[in-house]
């Protein structure tokens, strides 16, 4: 958990965000505003809730392939069921069942069926991405009807002139952070992330705690779905088809949340997502096209992890089969 | 005879251990050459050196008297030596023919023309399989032949065998052998290694006896007899303190009986094991490796399963036990320290203090969800303080400490868990001289507090140490017990050997 590595992963991305942050506050003009940063964290939340749900879940030496299609199809059917006549509490419980029950299905399959996480929750995405477009909605997108357009707004509500959305990342990153650190089943996490078989021998109920992984980082992308939602009141499925499965997973991984599991926080998932917000936001005031910033991204993440291989070496004390 | 490997002053350091001290060693052409030895003997480490797996620290190789320094397998192999691993190198997916020619495939492959080639080939062996059967459908024996042919096509005359029968049917073994003494007819050299006395007795021409890297002797077999050969192979020198045998007064009687297993079976390695064990002892459970006393052990503390029918039944305190998961075994008192620390031992990228409060945590005694940090450090000082780990604190990272340290962590966690029954399997393996003391005296101790301890030990010395009751597994079962102190060493091999 504690990493006692002087030049630890974590550093340099904190190192390279600070760098980058001084430097475009002053060589691009906007950059360093209230407006400009209150943006910046806005435009992260959403990566972020993502980002730490998949934190978890890679802890405890997963991956969840499903975050964003569960994302979507959760807010979609959440809407759907609106626009069907349910009434608001139903249909909320209804789709928070669907979430809850896609991730323990995700669980049940990982730790009983044995199942690599990888493939289940590759085939559970496109499950639920295809079973949404195809049985409950009827078109790409879903719109909140609109007798619910002023409750469910949330894209208007700015508490203290900072965006909701931050207030709600704020809070799934209170909760995690206690739910790793200060409960025990976070620390399970940790211990089965880092050695399996000796997680199980000590007595820790290895199965029920994958589900319960599976179950949160599902959690967390309705979370996620809900803000997309309340914010533009409707929900584009489309959203499936983008990059977004891999923004989330580079943020994770460029935080310092090895995929070997075991290691890393809440906090190295706000690194990484500082990191990609800040560089994201200079590369859009500088205009530069998306290609180009997918290029600055791949890039930054390279480094990094050659960095963290060259600090961190491994040797045959510390390698294992299985890692990445 | 002409003698064809010749090795002289051998010696193998793995970081200041020996593991082959100054061995003189020669092979005959034509000959079944027999290497025995108890576990780390150096028998294994020994022909890895010829086979060119790792390079020797001193001493110097004679292939067909012209001096040879292997830097690898291949080298090893290009002079003709092979070695047929234990665990087979073949590729399962794969045909017989292919797995035949594998590394000698021409740029253009033809399945046709090796599946002809390797046909004729087999039957050239007298060795009966089809070149196109999938190597995962074929059983052990074939497995190991079909290696042995691999050997003998790339035109090696000597071949290395570890342990070639340990996973073998009776029959599988009668037909593996006609093979080998085919094979010695047309003058290839055989080193054989095995636990199995009579076998080794029964086929070679000569034996080898190694003990703690060095060698004893190396004679005839007709000059031979098990007797002889067991004497050789535990007549151990007293390096230290270890060795000292136990005293009628000093042995433990034997408290209430808090475990009782009847029939336990699982699959090929536990068949049918019953034994007891009382609370207030040690009980230490003696055998070859592969006896299956450590699947026993994972049995009962619920880290694998039994068979489902015919299983066998286990008692402890009274009550019938069947363990799905460890967990539910430590919550009733009952704990494993495994043999292998590193892959199910201890968690190596964490701290000692962490590693510590894994135990607490997992056990009964911790309630409620919470943890803090200032428990954690609590925990883990008393316990460092209680097994003696020697770390700068409880933040350093468990993975820097000796191997002794690492071993009184993973003991330290399991003791948190206040145990009533607790295995140690193998508890000083790889571990520093100057620890193995501490831990043979903190084992005593758990038992003189009560506890039922069992040990599982494949080291003779250790076991006449820190016993109040010997009890020798074979095949898979337990076949003996005996009282530490009117026993002999070689009593013990005896029965531990088939």
């Amino acid at each position: 958990m504690i990493s006692k590595t002087e030049f630890t992963q974590e550093k340099v991305v904190v190192a390279v965000s600070v760098g980058l942050f001084i430097l475009f506050s002053f060589l691009l003009s906007g950059f360093f505003s209230a407006s400009n940063l209150i943006g910046l964290i806005r435009n992260i939340s959403i990566l972020g809730i993502l980002g730490v749900g998949m934190g978890i879940v890679i802890i405890g030496r997963g991956i969840d392939l499903s975050m964003v299609s569960i994302l979507a199809i959760s807010a979609a059917f959440f809407i759907e069921m609106l626009n069907a006549g349910i009434p608001l509490t139903g249909s909320f419980f209804i789709a928070l069942c669907f979430v809850l029950l896609i991730g323990i299905v995700n669980g049940v399959l990982i730790a009983y069926g044995e199942i690599p996480p990888i493939f289940a929750t590759l085939a559970m995405g496109l499950f639920v991405y295809g079973y949404g477009r195809s049985q409950i909605m009827s078109a790409d997108v879903a719109y909140v009807p609109d007798e619910y357009t002023d409750l469910l707004d949330l894209g208007t509500l700015k508490p203290l002139g900072v965006p909701i959305e931050v207030y709600i990342f704020v809070a799934v990153c209170i909760v995690a952070w206690f739910f790793l650190r200060k409960t025990k089943y976070g620390h399970y996490t940790y211990y089965i992330g880092d050695n399996y078989e000796a997680a199980r021998n000590v007595g820790i109920p290895v199965r029920p705690m994958i589900v319960l992984q599976y179950a949160l980082s599902a959690l967390f992308a309705a979370i996620a779905g809900a803000i997309v939602a309340g914010t533009i009141l409707s929900l584009n499925t489309r959203i499936v088809n983008s990059t977004l499965l891999y923004d989330v997973i580079l943020i994770v991984v460029l935080g310092g949340i090895g995929l070997s599991g075991g290691k890393g926080g809440v906090s190295n998932v706000i690194f990484g997502a500082l990191l990609i917000g800040i560089l994201v936001n200079g590369m859009t005031i500088m205009d530069l096209e998306q290609t180009h910033q997918n290029l600055i991204k791949a890039l930054i993440l390279l480094v990094v992890v050659i960095l963290d291989t060259i600090f961190n070496q491994r040797n045959e004390q510390t390698e294992k089969q299985g890692d990445i | 005879m002409t003698t064809v490997l010749r090795m002289e002053k051998i010696s193998k350091e793995y970081r200041g251990v020996k593991a082959v001290q100054a061995v003189d060693f020669d092979l005959e052409q034509g000959e079944l050459h027999s290497i025995l030895g108890e576990n780390g003997a150096g028998k294994s480490t020994l022909t890895k050196l010829m086979a060119g797996v790792i390079e020797p620290s001193s001493g110097e190789i004679f292939v067909n008297n012209q001096k040879v320094e292997f830097q690898s397998p291949s080298e090893a192999l290009n002079m003709g030596i092979a070695m047929v691993f234990q665990e087979t190198s073949l590729v399962p997916s794969m045909t017989v023919a292919q797995n035949l020619f594998l590394g000698n495939e021409r740029f253009l492959n033809s399945l046709r023309r090796i599946n002809i080639q390797a046909q004729q080939f087999l039957q050239s062996l007298n060795f009966t399989v089809s070149p196109t059967a999938l190597v995962m459908s074929l059983g052990a024996a074939q497995r190991q032949m079909l290696e042995i042919a691999r050997a003998v096509r790339l035109n090696a005359n000597i071949l290395i065998f570890d342990e070639p029968t340990a996973s073998l049917t009776p029959e599988e073994k009668k037909h593996l052998f006609s093979l080998i003494q085919r094979l010695q007819k047309s003058g290839v050299s055989v080193i054989f290694i095995s636990h199995a006395l009579e076998e080794s007795l029964q086929i070679s021409d000569r034996i080898t006896v190694l003990r703690d890297g060095e060698k004893i002797f190396t004679k005839p077999t007709h000059d031979l007899d098990r007797n002889k050969v067991v004497q050789a192979m535990i007549g151990r020198s007293l390096s230290y303190s270890i060795g000292q045998t136990r005293k009628q007064q000093d042995i433990r009687l034997s408290g209430k009986k808090i475990l009782s297993v009847q029939g336990l079976s699982m699959g090929n390695l536990v068949k049918n094991n019953s034994f007891s064990v009382f609370s207030g002892q040690v009980t230490t459970i003696f055998g070859l490796v592969g006896s299956g006393r450590t699947e026993t052990a994972k049995i009962i503390s619920g880290i694998y399963k039994r068979d489902f029918a015919r299983g066998g039944q286990v008692d402890f305190q009274g009550r019938t036990i069947r363990y799905r998961v460890p967990s539910k075994a430590v919550s009733d008192g009952i704990v494993y320290v495994t043999e292998d620390r590193k892959n199910e031992g201890f968690f190596d990228k964490m701290t000692v203090g962490e590693n510590l409060y894994s135990g607490y945590l997992s056990s009964k005694t911790h309630n409620g969800l919470s943890v803090s940090m200032r428990e954690m450090r609590d925990i883990s000082k008393l316990w460092i303080e209680k097994v003696s780990i020697k770390a700068i604190n409880d933040n350093a990272n468990v993975v820097e400490l000796s191997g002794g340290n690492q071993q009184k962590t993973v003991i330290g966690k399991t003791l948190i868990q206040k145990p009533e029954l607790c295995f140690f399997d193998e508890p000083t393996r790889g571990v520093d001289v100057s620890a193995i003391d501490e831990i043979h005296e903190l084992i005593g101790n758990l038992a003189d507090s009560g506890l039922a301890v069992i040990v599982i030990s494949s080291y003779l010395p250790e076991v006449r140490k820190i016993s109040d009751r010997i009890l020798v597994c074979r095949q898979g079962r337990i076949v003996e017990e005996f009282s530490p102190a009117n026993v002999s060493d070689k009593d013990i091999m005896f029965a531990a050997v088939h």
